[in-house]
């Protein structure tokens, strides 16, 4: 059952600003307190795609995100909102034009999922005027793509994980921003959660030409769900393209420390890595592909 | 049939204006607003009634009117007991809404007035000037209150710098406002024990006290009480996303450091107004907002005046207590929200620690 209006169909989106990159850093640098985690990094999100930004921990995948929401100031260089300078642009502006789902957001107790939406729309309707119908319909939107229309009165806490999180995502999806950046959307979460999440964002992005950039810690629900994997590494982008050309034996070695075998999905061909052990360390042998699939689920390779 | 209805009532199909307001507690909120400010105008007549005179609650209304059965009734209503329990309501909610502000920009349903400094400043700005001062009471003088207002707000200023760390850390803030007040209060203690002349004027007011508030005190109370009540309420919608954590509040376009100082300082300026007048009254501006969230949820734009209401009653039922309790003596007001506080303050930590 798909309820998104066709009003929000994805033709009208990917031209809707002449430039193709929706978002864009150049030549970034930026790191909390002493610690530069971003090194003089450029790249450009195209219209209209799934971006995963993978890496070990500490790589700067998360940074990136948060600089590319400008909820961290560069130290140099600068990202670019459809072309502007995003460091520019007023706060409501850019809350119009893009939303973010933190890692780990925090909401009172007592809060309801339709309470909670409904800030969503706080871009749009600042602090002081009313709700009109168009905000209406776009909370009841955001309610419907995330499949969380029945639990609408229903306190944040009482829900289960998946749950929870989908209801960020509408919060997320109440803003009506073509940009949507996810950090770690599927952490904490089993796996039949995390598909649900990952159906949903590929959903958004066929049905309503979202742009979509997310991090991610399991390489293969990366290059499952993507258009396009960046592989972080302290600080540097040292892979960049479709997950069939970035997920390579080599590339995990490299970044990861880890050996393994990189096999098409048996369902839709899309890569997929089969971590065995450490890439340093000897005694393993390259080839001896067991056939069990033991370690495959959590391919989270650095932990 | 439900096909000849009149209202345009919310199509079936979710995407054309459905209603939102669903939770329970969202519906309550108009019944729990038209009934708060029934049972405070039931404590306001009340509350004018008690008194060396004790006047009828018909008596009260009559004269309220302009019709009182005896004409001194209306000279005892009007002139000397109406400006107390104005002044109870004033105050109730200003220090109601302090904490409920509060409690939602720091995300800590345990946030009071108390933790700003602002209410400790204001104590001690208060006792340096009697202390020091010729007048040797409180707040005989007109501008009194005005002093103590800038101790507190001066105080929540230098908190809130104390703080800085590039941004401003809910966490810390509290932290250092308790530290900073506990400063701040022994100051005034010293000051008070180096004049104890002043002690006696001053004891009351520390407890907090609604004894001998006249117009000119509410003269002094409204014009800062109005403009910062109306903001405190106007500025629900930032307290929403606040409530969501910094993160989530930069995303959805809320510019955080500066709507979290403006809102801290609304609060500092409502506990200071309120404290300037009838003193340092505690747990008042965390009970009266846990009361509400508790009846009505989360959402700041409920929350805030259910939680004036609230605060207003249970000041001026209070200051009923503080009048009744013992015979011939006027009980510190504070001295009774304390009484009552300080067992729910304690009831809610065992709640939240179980």
């Amino acid at each position: 059952m798909r309820l998104v209006p066709e009003d929000k169909q994805a033709e009208e989106t990917p031209n809707a600003t002449g430039s193709e990159s929706a978002l864009e850093s150049a030549d970034l640098s930026a790191g909390y307190g002493d610690r530069q985690v971003l090194e003089q990094l450029s790249l450009s999100i195209e219209r209209g795609s799934i971006t995963a930004l993978v890496g070990p921990n500490g790589s700067g995948k998360s940074t990136m995100l948060k600089a590319l929401a400008r909820m961290l100031h560069p130290r140099h260089g600068a990202v670019y909102l459809g072309g502007r300078d995003i460091a520019r642009l007023p706060t409501r502006e850019v809350a119009r034009r893009l939303a973010i789902l933190p890692q780990a957001p925090t909401a009172p107790e007592e809060l309801t999922v339709a309470e909670l939406v409904e800030r969503g729309r706080y871009p749009h309707v600042g602090p002081l005027r009313l709700f009109s119908d168009a905000d209406r319909s776009a909370i009841a939107r955001a309610l419907t793509a995330t499949q969380m229309t029945e639990f609408r009165a229903r306190p944040l806490d009482s829900l289960s994980g998946g749950e929870r999180q989908r209801a960020w995502i509408a919060l997320a999806l109440a803003q009506e921003t073509p940009i949507l950046l996810l950090d770690e959307p599927t952490t904490y979460l089993d796996v039949g959660h995390q598909f649900e999440v990952l159906d949903l964002v590929r959903q958004l992005n066929i049905e309503q030409g979202m742009t979509i950039v997310l991090v991610l810690h399991d390489l293969n629900q990366a290059a499952r769900f993507s258009h396009r994997m960046v592989v972080f590494e302290e600080g540097h982008i040292v892979a960049d393209g479709s997950p069939g050309d970035v997920l390579t034996p080599k590339m995990l070695a490299r970044v990861f420390n880890v050996r393994a075998h990189v096999v098409p999905h048996p369902e839709d061909g899309s890569p997929v890595c089969l971590p065995y052990g450490l890439a340093g360390v000897d005694g393993v042998e390259n080839g001896a592909l067991t056939g069990l699939p033991v370690s495959v689920p959590e391919a989270q390779a650095s932990g | 049939m439900s096909v000849t209805r009149a209202s345009p009532a919310a199509p079936v199909s979710p995407p054309s204006a459905p209603r939102l307001e669903v939770s329970p507690a969202a519906r309550r909120f108009p019944v729990l607003l038209v009934g708060g400010l029934i049972i405070v105008a039931v404590l306001v007549v009340l509350h004018v009634g008690v008194g060396p005179v004790y006047l009828s609650p018909r008596q009260v209304v009559l004269a309220l009117i302009g019709h009182p059965e005896i004409p001194y009734q209306h000279t005892i209503v009007v002139e000397l007991r109406l400006p107390r329990a104005l002044i109870a309501l004033a105050a109730g909610a200003m220090l109601a809404l302090a904490g409920a502000i509060l409690q939602s920009i720091m995300r800590n349903p345990l946030a009071e007035p108390e933790m700003t400094g602002s209410v400790a400043g204001a104590i001690l700005v208060t006792v340096l000037w009697v202390g020091f001062g010729e007048s040797g009471v409180v707040p005989a003088v007109w501008y009194m209150p005005l002093v103590a207002l800038a101790g507190g707000v001066a105080a929540g200023l230098v908190v809130y710098v104390l703080t800085w760390r590039g941004q401003s850390q809910p966490g810390r803030l509290i932290l250092t406002g308790l530290l900073v007040s506990a400063i701040l209060r022994s100051g005034a203690s010293i000051v008070l024990l180096v004049h104890q002349a002043a002690i006696g004027s001053v004891m009351l007011w520390l407890i907090g006290s609604l004894n001998g508030r006249v117009w000119s005190d509410w003269g002094i109370l409204w014009p800062w009480a109005l403009p910062t009540l109306l903001l405190g309420l106007a500025s629900a919608r930032w307290a929403n996303v606040l409530q969501l954590g910094d993160e989530t509040a930069a995303s959805l376009g809320l510019r955080v450091e500066w709507a979290r100082a403006a809102l801290l300082f609304l609060a500092v300026a409502l506990a200071a107004g309120a404290v300037a007048i009838v003193g340092g009254i505690a747990f008042l501006g965390l009970v009266a907002p846990h009361l509400a969230r508790r009846v009505t949820g989360a959402d700041a734009r409920r929350v805030f005046p259910l939680s004036m209401v609230i605060g207003a009653g249970i000041l001026v039922g209070a200051d009923i207590v503080a009048q009744v309790a013992l015979p011939g003596i006027q009980l510190p007001v504070g001295a009774v929200v304390a009484v009552l506080g300080a067992p729910f303050f304690l009831y809610l930590l065992r709640r939240r620690l179980r």
